[in-house]
């Protein structure tokens, strides 16, 4: 299935960044699940923490909630932290209700994920 | 006591095929527009038609584009109802799911990541039924209008 689903990569001194833009439902699976590899990977960094940033995202429907669910397991398994940005307040709603937001720190944008990241004292 | 006839203000079908819940979204939060939901209430309204329609294409009536999934939006009172129909009867795995999604459990592979459909459903609406007749399966969406007065968690 043709995915509506874009993701950009980049890396920062200790963390990865996944720019999200379009929908995230189940066709997005194989962007993710690249864009994810793609972002732990880049660079000699050992990439502590993954910032999935939703600030273009549309849509996110139960099966892209699955699809995070998915990325957030395997996260953990690597011994990294999901963080997340951008989020329209109807999906932090969501974030809150299926306890996302429990494992997922969200910040209002990537702008001040990447500055506490980076300068966490800040 | 006056009694408000329900008012049908949109019916419409779709053919089943993944991604046309989309259709359907648009389509109702068009329709709804200006019945007084805030934009919070409008929002999770969408989403529950959104899975809804999703549930209906794919499970009720398999994927199968000839066979139609029936919206209808009604206005009854201060509320807004959508319906949505198909044709599964009841055989409809998501709907018999008893199994509320744990997100703890799916984390240590103890429950699939998928399974959140019917959760995000019955938290986003006032109230959510399912009637089955036949081989019509229909699950009712109910939203009360005028948000302000109502559970805002916004």
């Amino acid at each position: 299935m043709t995915s509506a689903c874009e993701a950009t990569t980049r890396a920062l001194p200790g963390a990865a960044v996944i720019e999200l833009s379009g929908e995230v439902d189940g066709s997005a699976a194989a962007v993710l699940t690249d864009a994810y590899e793609r972002a732990v990977t880049a660079g000699a960094d050992s990439h502590d923490t993954v910032v999935l940033d939703f600030a273009a995202v549309d849509y996110i429907n139960s099966t892209g909630i699955a699809l995070i669910v998915s990325v957030l397991a395997r996260a953990r398994a690597e011994r990294r932290k999901v963080v997340a940005s951008g989020l329209s307040p109807h999906y932090r709603e969501i974030f809150d209700i299926t306890r996302l937001s429990d494992f997922i720190e969200l910040f209002p944008d990537l702008d001040r994920a990447v500055s506490q990241l980076t300068h966490p004292a800040a | 006591m006056t009694q408000v006839t329900p008012r049908s203000l949109d019916t419409f079908t779709l053919a089943s095929e993944p991604g046309n819940e989309r259709l359907a979204l648009a389509r109702v939060a068009g329709t709804v527009k200006d019945l007084g939901l805030s934009d919070a209430r409008l929002e999770r309204l969408k989403t529950a038609v959104a899975e809804a329609t999703m549930n209906a294409i794919e499970h009720g009536n398999g994927n199968r584009p000839e066979i139609p999934v029936e919206v209808e939006v009604t206005q009854d009172g201060d509320e807004v109802v959508v319906a949505i129909t198909d044709q599964g009867g009841r055989i409809h795995p998501d709907t018999d799911e008893h199994e509320a999604p744990d997100l703890v459990r799916k984390l240590d592979g103890d429950q699939s990541p998928r399974g959140w459909g019917l959760f995000l459903i019955r938290n986003m609406v006032d109230a959510m039924d399912v009637t089955t007749d036949g081989q019509r399966h229909t699950i009712w969406l109910t939203m009360r209008t005028g948000g302000a007065a109502h559970d805002e968690r916004m």
